[in-house]
């Protein structure tokens, strides 16, 4: 059965004035257990409004939102079960720290949950060590940290909660390359580790090459396409035609295939476009 | 509760009176406001009534979204209404029971007093509708100007004035942003009692304050990059210029406050 289902969720803005906008129409969708799930889509696609729905943060104008199979609107306390399954991080999480310690504000999610002292004890020291927050940090005030740690610490606060499915609003933007290396590696560890669902919401199309098993394409308000990353890329053209991105060594590749080079059309990651290089070439191919 | 605020709420069109010069428009919205409180009867009133109404029509802003504005200070409409009819002792009486004496007077000085509120409620969202808020202190600046000997002078206020309101809606975004983010975490903003909600307000208000530190660091900082030093020398992108709408509106009013002093001197005072 599907973690995370979606039942013709449509989400409309200002309902009854003239500034109304959907947001999202009619959505169906299910993401099984322990994918890693990217969302693309352009600005204003309706990424931000679908994951918001999946805790229960905004309310569907129609359809409904199932996790683990339970509609999670039918009460307060599946709404507030669905809060703490489905663990959210938006984007630049570094600005919603307000604790005193680092500690402490990884703690207040788990608090929530009403855990008891030694649980929540553990469950900070488990996220902190996944995150790389050291334990000279765990003690100083996060706003004495630097801002890639600092997102660290956010991230380990909704980790902290062990959600079953834990989502990313574009988790990388604004770090240098290597933090982004390191969140990422980050990301793609705690699903191995935790068997947990997945899902980033990402602008950079090498990331979601890098760690994704399935990608979620959103297109004016509606799902243009959820697929394995290969499949995904295969449809290049139509990407490039909504105004994404694709990894440049795809581009590269399209243009090797324009140019009559019978190139594989699903390669997105520098390994693989050197794996079918050599292929040619012991095909004899002149490349 | 934070949506409800609709300070600088501003509809944007493109009517005649949107397009008059807003010095004009906050100079002739104060007379309104003064006339409002010349008439002394329901002639005059409803003769100002119906002159608002016309200005409404012409600003192209839905009666729905003006009637809104009157929903904020119902209660203070409800308790004038109330205390008028209670304590007004002039007239017929109407009614006399116990220690309640309700009176003609009463029930008339009410009647005005509503309506008087309302359509002084309505003139000046009129103006917050059809002027964007920039407008607004641009005008306030250029109407002040004479008082530039003030110390730190009358353009240091108007600024102030402008960022404050363009940051409006930056801050409630912010606010449900953060909201969004605890509430993620699992905070509860919803239920518990008063001390309660006030202590789960805390992880929305530290982040809350150190973003709008930042962002006025940060502000402050762009300002100084581009040279800015406050009024001195500084010229304006929009030149404000009077047109024939504003002669028009101008006569408008003129002739709305004729009419008022004419009926007041035609018919019977009520208030």
């Amino acid at each position: 059965m599907s973690i995370l289902k979606t039942d013709n969720l449509t989400y409309k803005y200002s309902v009854g004035t003239p500034f109304e906008v959907t947001a999202l129409d009619s959505v169906n969708l299910e993401v099984e257990k322990g994918e890693l799930v990217a969302v693309i889509g352009h600005t204003g696609s309706g990424k931000s409004t679908l994951i918001q729905h999946f805790n229960g943060l905004l309310k569907p104008t129609e359809g409904s939102v199932l996790v683990d199979g339970q509609d999670i609107w039918e009460s307060k306390k599946t709404l507030r079960d669905a809060r703490f399954k489905v663990g959210l991080c938006f984007q630049y999480p570094e600005y919603q720290l307000f604790e005193e310690t680092v500690f402490a504000d990884i703690a207040f999610g788990p608090k929530n949950m009403k855990l008891s002292d030694e649980e929540i004890k553990e469950r900070v020291m488990r996220a902190a060590e996944f995150t790389g927050v050291t334990k000279e940090m765990l003690e100083k005030s996060p706003f004495d940290l630097s801002g890639g740690e600092k997102r660290r610490v956010a991230i380990a606060g909704v980790m902290a909660m062990e959600p079953e499915i834990l989502i990313l609003d574009e988790p990388t933007s604004g770090l240098d390359p290597k933090g982004r290396d390191t969140i990422l590696r980050l990301i793609r560890d705690y699903r191995d580790n935790t068997g947990s669902t997945v899902m980033i919401v990402s602008h950079s199309m090498e990331d979601v090459a890098k760690i994704a098993t399935k990608v979620l394409v959103m297109n004016r308000a509606t799902v243009m396409s959820y697929d394995t990353v290969p499949e995904t890329y295969r449809h290049a053209e139509e990407l490039l035609s909504v105004g994404l991105d694709v990894p440049q060594i795809t581009k590269i590749f399209m243009d090797l295939k324009r140019r009559g080079l019978p190139v594989r059309d699903d390669v997105y990651t520098v390994e693989q476009a050197v794996a079918e290089i050599d292929r040619l070439r012991k095909e004899g191919v002149n490349v | 509760m934070i949506k409800d605020i609709t300070i600088g709420q501003f509809f944007p069109g493109d009517s005649v009176i949107h397009r008059m010069d807003p010095r004009m428009k906050l100079i002739l919205t104060i007379v309104y406001i003064v006339i409002i409180f010349l008439c002394k009867n329901f002639w005059a009133l409803g003769f100002m009534l119906l002159s608002l109404v016309i200005m409404c029509a012409l600003s192209g802003v839905p009666a729905k979204v003006i009637l809104k504005s009157i929903k904020p200070i119902a209660i203070i409409i409800t308790f004038t209404a109330i205390l008028n009819i209670f304590y007004v002792r002039t007239g017929e009486p109407l009614l006399d029971w116990h220690f309640i004496h309700i009176t003609t007077g009463g029930v008339f000085t009410a009647i005005f007093m509503i309506i008087r509120i309302c359509a002084l409620v309505v003139a000046s969202s009129l103006l917050t509708y059809t002027t964007s808020p920039t407008q607004i202190t641009d005008g306030i600046e250029r109407l002040f100007s004479p008082l530039k000997f003030m110390r730190g002078g009358v353009h240091t206020l108007a600024m102030m004035m402008t960022i404050a309101l363009r940051f409006i809606p930056t801050l409630i975004d912010e606010f449900e942003k953060i909201t969004n983010a605890q509430k993620a975490r699992g905070a509860d903003l919803e239920t518990g009692n008063l001390v309660e909600r006030a202590k789960a307000l805390i992880p929305v208000l530290v982040p809350l304050f150190i973003t709008s530190f930042r962002r006025a660091y940060e502000l402050a900082f762009a300002m100084e990059c581009r040279c800015y030093h406050g009024a001195e020398g500084r010229t304006r992108m929009k030149i404000m210029k009077y047109s024939k709408l504003d002669v028009f509106g101008f006569l408008f009013i003129l002739i709305a406050t004729g009419g008022v002093i004419a009926l007041n001197m035609f018919f019977r005072h009520v208030v």
